[in-house]
């Protein structure tokens, strides 16, 4: 699908508009916040509206059996719309934070074991739109996510910013 | 957090652990054939870094239009070789994945089967939708299109299209930039007829490649009749084909 | 376990988030549910359309039994290459492969009509084949019954389903 930019760009772009306009402020964070919380949104969507596909695109890790992967197809992406959801508007943020992490890491792991067997796998984290890129794009995106999300978490843990930021 | 941050870097560690005796360049590879190519082939290269010669039980590709080999059965340590993977292409399209199992006699089970794959993109000149029209006997002989668009790589600036058929006529229409509107269309229905209307681009000059499309007027369906007038009658009519 | 969470639990008054509920494990059950919501009322719209059981889709997979049950009204289709073919096939099957797919495509659509069922079939479940022939006659082709549903289907168990039933 061609249409991941513009697509991307104006949810995020919407949801910028959104926060500046509640807060009337917007630190670094929060703009992780956003950013992170769009991009699985925007791939929660992606494997929503193809849930079939995404259930044959689990099936390739082979890890688990079909019974299980195509349930796990119907229901994964609605996961990620609503924790990146919960990343965004801040509600429920903490589960929502902790979902998207073990998700994240459970799948980079679930990658690289695939890749190590030898496995083709065309990913399938952000729909059949990424199916043309390498492994170690996807694989670079997915710790670039799993950072954030690890950075995120330690400043909720660090019971958090001062007074005036957001 | 801390133990999935350990399960992670486990598992890095545990790939770098699993290094074959037998060590390929690579396990996969991107082959992008250009148009009209018959083949696409893949070299896989490997490298014996093992103490101990390794011998090569079976090299067999997943699919009969895969031809793999290797180009010597035994492997000396530090000796280099490599597996050629020949794609027979045909008349696929899109991306293709075949895979070749390598199985060598090396004692550990995982690292005995090596999975190679190839990857194909079979680009075509034409996106033609559909490939078919069709009519039922009797149906209303109105015209169908069919919608082709020239690829990227493909700057073929006009299309003609012959019909060898009494019954069909095919009108070629450009719709924009690398793209055309074929309308055929039946004289009737009555008979059923099918033939392929050869439709002659004008890329590259010195070869100007054409396709086909199919075009047909189906045999008469076994209903019970709404069409026969008289009711009483046995309801399958007379008899068809 | 109340105190547990009790203790885990940040102070309300945080300056940055809008909502506040308690514990993250708690949070991060309630999303875990949510989900499950559009998750259940998509699977219930998709019901008819995926195979719950096995990796090909439901609509379009059918039993030796089945096919054959149409009898007249389907037309086989073999995907396999040539040689295999030759060496043997269903009675009457076409012999349609994508090694020469732009030949032998016009050799079986005149035997084709919207009241005919076309099955494809393989060597073995897991081939991939029979599965690109039949999405090839699908998308390129658009073979569509009279009501415009799907007509192309895939042999469950391929060609040695086919061997056992006919020993």
């Amino acid at each position: 699908m061609k249409i991941f930019w513009p697509v991307f760009a104006t949810i995020l772009a919407a949801v910028a508009v959104i926060a500046l306009i509640a807060t009337r402020k917007i630190t670094f964070w929060r703009i992780v916040d956003l950013i992170v919380g769009g991009i699985f949104i925007y791939a929660g969507v992606v494997k929503a509206l193809d849930p079939i596909q995404f259930g044959i695109d689990i099936d390739n890790y082979k890890t688990l059996p079909w019974f299980i992967s195509v349930r796990l197809a119907f229901y994964l992406p609605w996961l990620e719309i609503f924790c990146g959801l919960a990343l965004i508007f801040r509600f429920l943020y903490r589960g929502g934070l902790s979902i998207l992490a073990a998700l994240t890491a459970v799948f980079i792991v679930a990658t690289i074991a695939a890749k190590v067997r030898g496995l083709d796998i065309t990913c399938g984290c952000f729909g059949h739109a990424s199916k043309n890129w390498s492994f170690s794009t996807h694989l670079a995106l997915d710790l670039a996510i799993l950072v954030a999300l690890v950075a995120l978490s330690f400043r909720v843990a660090s019971g958090n910013r001062p007074q005036n930021a957001v | 957090m801390k133990t999935r941050i350990l399960t992670f870097t486990l598992s890095i560690f545990l790939c770098a652990a699993a290094r074959a005796e037998l060590k390929w360049e690579q396990t996969t590879a991107d082959l992008h054939p250009a148009i009209g190519d018959k083949q696409a082939v893949a070299h896989f290269k490997y490298q014996n870094v093992g103490t101990t010669p390794v011998h090569f039980k079976s090299v067999h590709a997943s699919c009969g239009c895969t031809a793999a080999q290797s180009q010597k059965e035994q492997v000396a340590p530090g000796e280099k070789g490599e597996v050629t993977a020949t794609f027979s292409i045909g008349d696929r399209t899109g991306q293709q994945v075949k895979t070749v199992t390598v199985q060598t006699d090396d004692p550990n089970p995982t690292q005995a089967t090596t999975i190679l794959t190839l990857r194909a993109m079979i680009g075509t000149p034409f996106e033609i939708k559909p490939t078919f029209v069709y009519w039922q006997s009797g149906e209303e002989p109105k015209p169908k299109t069919v919608v082709v668009k020239a690829s990227k790589d493909f700057p073929a600036k006009n299309l003609t299209v012959k019909s060898n058929s009494q019954v069909f006529t095919a009108k070629v229409e450009p719709a924009g930039a690398g793209e055309w509107k074929i309308e055929i269309q039946p004289k009737e229905t009555s008979h059923p007829t099918a033939t392929a209307l050869m439709i002659q681009s004008d890329f590259p000059k010195e070869a100007p490649r054409s396709f086909y499309v199919n075009a047909q007027v189906n045999p008469p369906v076994n209903v019970p009749a709404n069409a026969v007038a008289t009711p009483a009658k046995n309801p399958a009519g007379p008899a068809q084909q | 376990m109340r105190w547990r969470l009790r203790r885990r639990t940040r102070p309300v008054q945080r300056n940055n988030e809008i909502f506040v509920s308690g514990h993250w494990l708690r949070q991060a059950a309630v999303l875990v549910l949510f989900a499950l919501v559009p998750a259940i009322g998509e699977a219930i719209y998709f019901r008819d359309k995926v195979s719950w059981q096995s990796p090909i889709p439901a609509s379009e997979l059918v039993t030796v039994d089945q096919a054959r049950a149409w009898g007249d009204s389907s037309i086989w289709v073999d995907a396999r290459p040539d040689e295999e073919f030759a060496r043997g096939h269903v009675t009457g099957a076409v012999s349609l492969n994508e090694d020469r797919w732009n030949e032998l495509l016009p050799q079986f659509l005149p035997k084709w009509s919207p009241d005919k069922k076309v099955v494809v079939y393989c060597s073995a479940q897991s081939c991939n084949v029979a599965r690109e022939v039949a999405k090839r006659l699908r998308d390129e082709a658009q073979l569509k019954d009279g009501e415009g549903k799907n007509c192309v289907f895939v042999l469950q168990g391929g060609w040695e389903e086919w061997l056992k039933k006919n020993r």
